[in-house]
């Protein structure tokens, strides 16, 4: 699909908005507002705003766990303030403040979130399962990291899904880094792209700072599966800017991480880069960006005021919701 | 009512909820052929995409199963051996039985997983194992273990209509097992215990193969002493009412299950029984199980699990 000027500004308002929505979390954990833990998405919100701005209201997502996928969320029509309200384990959280940070919304494709790394991939390729045999064009993209490529379930999906030829986008945020353990130390290649050559579906690997570039690779891979050929492997090289979970050791094992190496990739951060190519192809004035964000400040600002006032859940609701009817 | 046997209870049930219900599928490995004859027969009818053979790939089978029954399907996911469960311990244990709750109600995850249970075939520790005490013990997961032809292919029909992950343990032992069934459409709901023998001395609560071996017993002691042999074919939901209603009459009770002893379910039904039935009890209840330790194979099988002589043993104990 060619983007136009109200695409463009979508792809740059999702990724701003997810950013400061990020900032509300870890703030929120400062003050204890948030009751779990928050694994920081930024530095990755290029990949997850190219990857879920412009999938279909009835494709599946399972979105990244950095960020807890508020990108992937606010981009596939999530609502913002519900994510935030889980994490405060109000009742104003879209699993009622149930999960303390599981995202969830079927209307938009979001059929929930795991605590397990590596379980999308089975998951996944139940949605994409479903997805072919209702023959409606949908499609299901699965995200995971570096870290979750080391999981033996990836095996298992990669290859029934390119053996049923299913109708799946396979998308890598490869950040480098696995709670504290380097890439370099969990996969013996450069690119985990190439893993795709042995089940006989596309793998490409494309720059995760560079917004435009991850929508491009995303939508040929998507007409790809709707038009039934099967599925495909992104890998989107990106950086963790913060640490693992908020609070925890910046580490490579048990040795800091090089500092230089953040702010080396932090130069290309995704958000200003994608401002400046903005500006550089005037769809926006510095006038623009500066009102953008005003608005978009003001927006996360709400948000984070309405999932505050909706407040503790009933203690009372759960016992209904261990089994369906 | 007429003649079958249990495997073929479970594959009328199949076949008839496969042609009620277009999103019913099954899926898992080998299923075209069917390892245990219970899907076999059922791809020439239905075909491939509604029979789906696998790869051998639990975690696969299970999360294909678990995707699309949030996506809207019924699938029933058969993982041959149910000690196979525990490699997709992940999608079974935290993803099927949690996610319902964790997600506040927003999705639904209708599934049947089948599984073949017990010993008696001397396959060893990873072939004959009833892993009942973990689904029991799990919140989110409803577990039946049918004891006849006529409960399996009722019961199976209820759990694929079930809006839950509903596990389905069939044991090895009785697919043979004969016995009637009605020529009409039937379904049998979750949580009513069947009292298969009416006794007056000894209740004796036990599912699966056990309830046959309880049943053995009761016919050895009859001249003696008149057991009174409950099935709850479900135990979750579980009717401790039916239970609690027959130690008010015999005072005493044995549970017998082929699940380890130690944490297994023996000792969750003894602790409800003591808890809602301690005023009716003459004797401490007794508890029958497999012992602790993993299941041998070869000759040494029958002494790690239980047998009608120890159900007897347990009964005379309680009688002094």
């Amino acid at each position: 699909m060619k983007l136009e000027k109200d695409d463009l500004i979508k792809l740059y308002k999702n990724m701003v908005l997810g950013r400061k929505i990020d900032m509300i979390t870890i703030e929120g954990l400062a003050t204890g507002k948030v009751t779990s833990f928050f694994h920081s998405g930024q530095g990755s919100e290029g990949l997850a705003a190219g990857v879920a701005s412009f999938l279909r209201d009835d494709d599946y997502l399972y979105a990244h766990h950095r960020g807890h996928g508020i990108v992937y969320l606010i981009s596939k029509g999530c609502s913002g303030m519900e994510f935030l309200a889980e994490h405060y384990g109000f009742a104003g959280g879209c699993s009622k403040g149930i999960s303390g940070f599981h995202s969830v919304d079927p209307a938009h494709g979001i059929m929930g979130s795991s605590g397990t790394i590596g379980s999308q991939f089975p998951l996944t390729l139940g949605w994409g399962l479903a997805c072919k045999k209702n023959g409606r064009g949908q499609v299901a993209v699965g995200c995971f990291g570096d870290g979750s490529s080391n999981r033996g379930t990836l095996h298992e999906a990669f290859n029934l899904a390119a053996v049923w030829k299913l109708p799946i986008v396979w998308v890598c945020d490869n950040n480098g880094v696995a709670q504290y353990t380097p890439i370099a130390d969990a996969y013996p290649k450069e690119d985990i792209a190439d893993l795709a050559a042995g089940y006989d579906m596309p793998g490409v690997v494309v720059d995760g700072m560079d917004v435009l570039a991850v929508h491009e690779v995303v939508q040929a891979a998507v007409a790809r599966a709707r038009a039934g050929e099967g599925p495909s492997l992104i890998e989107a090289k990106t950086l963790r800017y913060r640490t693992h979970s908020e609070g925890s050791p910046d580490v490579f094992h048990f040795e800091p991480r090089p500092p230089e190496l953040v702010e080396a990739w932090k130069k290309r951060d995704p958000i200003k880069s994608f401002a400046e190519k903005l500006l550089a192809q005037k769809v926006l004035t510095p006038q623009d960006i500066e009102k953008i964000d005003q608005e978009l400040q003001a927006e996360a600002d709400e948000m984070d005021r309405l999932a505050t006032a909706s407040g503790k859940p009933d203690p009372a609701i759960m016992a209904d919701m261990i089994y369906a009817e | 009512m007429k003649d079958t046997v249990f495997v073929m209870a479970i594959n009328e049930a199949l076949r008839e909820e496969l042609t009620r219900d277009e999103k019913v599928f099954i899926i898992g490995e080998d299923v075209q052929q069917g390892t245990f004859g219970t899907t076999g027969g059922l791809v020439q009818q239905f075909g491939k995409e509604r029979i789906m053979d696998t790869p051998l790939a639990e975690t696969a089978v299970a999360g294909s199963a678990i995707g699309s029954a949030m996506a809207g399907y019924r699938p029933v996911a058969d993982m041959m051996f149910a000690d196979f469960m525990w490699i997709a311990g992940d999608e079974i244990f935290l993803k099927a039985a949690k996610w319902h709750f964790l997600h506040a109600g927003k999705v639904n995850v209708p599934i049947v997983f089948m599984g073949a249970i017990g010993g008696g075939f001397k396959l060893g520790a990873e072939h004959s194992q009833c892993p009942e005490a973990a689904v029991m013990h799990t919140p989110g997961l409803k577990l039946v273990i049918p004891s006849t032809p006529y409960d399996a292919k009722g019961l199976l029909k209820t759990a694929i209509r079930d809006n839950n992950p509903v596990v389905f343990f069939y044991h090895k032992a009785l697919l043979g097992f004969a016995g009637q069934i009605p020529e009409e459409e039937y379904t049998i709901p979750f949580g009513v215990a069947d009292i298969k023998r009416e006794g007056t001395d000894v209740t004796v609560v036990a599912t699966g193969m056990m309830v046959h071996h309880a049943l053995a017993a009761a016919e050895q002691l009859k001249d003696r002493i008149s057991l009174e042999v409950i099935d709850p074919r479900t135990l979750e939901p579980f009717d401790i009412d039916t239970i609690v209603k027959s130690v008010e009459k015999t005072s005493r009770a044995v549970v017998v299950d082929e699940d380890t002893l130690r944490c297994g379910v023996t000792g969750e039904i003894a602790a409800q029984i003591m808890e809602k039935a301690f005023d009716y009890l003459d004797a401490p209840v007794q508890r029958v199980a497999a012992a602790n330790m993993p299941i041998p194979g070869g000759y040494m099988e029958e002494h790690a699990l239980p047998q009608p002589k120890d159900i007897i043993a347990a009964v005379e104990a309680l009688m002094g």
